[in-house]
């Protein structure tokens, strides 16, 4: 199949199950370039842009995957197709304003597409970090790891001066990115 | 005088107004979500009177429950309410440029990175920066949705599903939706 046909494709399932925005819609983002090739390093570089570039995350991953994919067509491609469910349920929702946002369907909808999302990222999460720091693919691989301490280390600091102090996201990226080229001197 | 103000601003005026504030908005917000809100509602009921307070926090709240990229969907909401179709698409448009073209220049620049030595291994230390704020990110999203078994439940499963590698994660999204509209059903029948 054509390169651009896959990918509206691609991003037309995102859209449409993306419920929750965000976050919420990297596992489906992950999971759907991983099956056209995307590596996991380059899906965690695509995090580390979205931290760094302002923006809302599923346009940001759009155009990132449909540029490493489809060039800077691919790139507009997948980007106007990742907004298509917002054209589609602005105007036909437009009237029933109220109904929707009592809708019972719709909130348990969202509830539980939410809690899977705490699932799937905080798996996508534990993914990158066993190939970044155990060189391994997932966990029933866990006996052939080989531990990087230093990357190991570097997440749970990270995660740890993130959550708890609030430090900016940028800085300690930039942190991260000089400690680790230093480190490569020692 | 309120109403005057608004029907002095001609159809072009209108559209211009809501590319700048989504232009502007969107170019100012990392992540998305949440933070743009404030500083819409201040430029489109403040600032422009465009619409009332409680109808822009009704669509905001809508784009939120509806799928897809939520500030796109707000940015239609809001483009249609104020100035019809071109609105919507105007607003939209204007939401997602600076984020399109900043995201480009950075990917075509992160290709062009060395992929050895030392500078590979600040990006080691980078992509391990990045599994803590997915952690970061999953553990906001369950102190505000993890709040009874069910939830729990599925989070558990999914976590599970995805490290092992067991099931892909676009039928554990279904699997989701299909528990929440059974839930409802339940909510339903003990209503009656």
């Amino acid at each position: 199949m054509p390169i651009l046909i896959v990918l509206v494709l691609m991003f037309l399932k995102v859209g449409f199950l993306g419920f929750g925005g965000g976050y919420a819609m990297l596992p489906l983002i992950f999971e759907e370039a991983r099956n056209i090739g995307l590596t996991i390093e380059q899906f965690a570089d695509l995090n580390v842009l979205d931290v760094l570039i302002p923006g809302p995350i599923a346009i940001n991953a759009a155009t990132y995957v449909g540029f490493l994919f489809g060039g800077i067509i691919g790139s507009t491609v997948a980007t106007l197709t990742v907004t298509i469910p917002s054209f589609v349920f602005a105007p036909v929702l437009i009237k029933y304003e109220d109904k929707i946002k009592q809708n019972v369907y719709l909130s348990n909808v969202l509830s539980s597409v939410k809690a899977a999302a705490v699932g799937l990222i905080a798996g996508i999460g534990v993914l990158i970090l066993v190939h970044n720091a155990l060189e391994i693919d997932n966990l029933r691989q866990i006996f052939s790891a080989k531990i990087n301490w230093f990357l190991l280390a570097v997440t749970f600091i990270g995660w740890f001066l993130h959550d708890k102090y609030k430090i900016n996201p940028i800085i300690l990226t930039i942190f991260a990115g000089i400690v680790g080229y230093l480190f490569h001197y020692i | 005088m309120e109403q005057q103000e608004k029907t002095q601003l001609s159809y072009w005026q209108k559209n211009w107004i809501l590319f700048k504030i989504y232009f502007v908005t969107s170019l100012f917000t990392f992540t998305g979500g949440i933070a743009m809100l404030s500083a819409l509602k201040r430029e489109i009921c403040d600032k422009h009177r465009l619409m009332a307070d409680e109808e822009f926090y009704n669509y905001a709240a809508i784009s939120q429950t509806l799928p897809g990229v939520i500030a796109v969907t707000n940015a239609s909401f809001i483009g249609k309410k104020v100035n019809g179709t071109s609105g919507m698409f105007i607003a939209a448009f204007a939401a997602i440029l600076p984020a399109f073209v900043f995201m480009l220049i950075a990917t075509v620049l992160y290709q062009l990175l060395p992929k050895e030595g030392p500078i590979y291994y600040g990006l080691s230390a980078i992509r391990a920066i990045s599994a803590a704020f997915i952690f970061s990110a999953a553990l906001t999203i369950a102190k505000l949705n993890l709040k009874n078994i069910y939830n729990i439940l599925i989070a558990f499963i999914c976590f599970i599903a995805i490290i092992f590698g067991l099931l892909d994660a676009i039928w554990l999204i279904i699997i989701a939706i299909v528990v929440g509209i059974l839930l409802s059903f339940k909510q339903k029948r003990g209503e009656q």
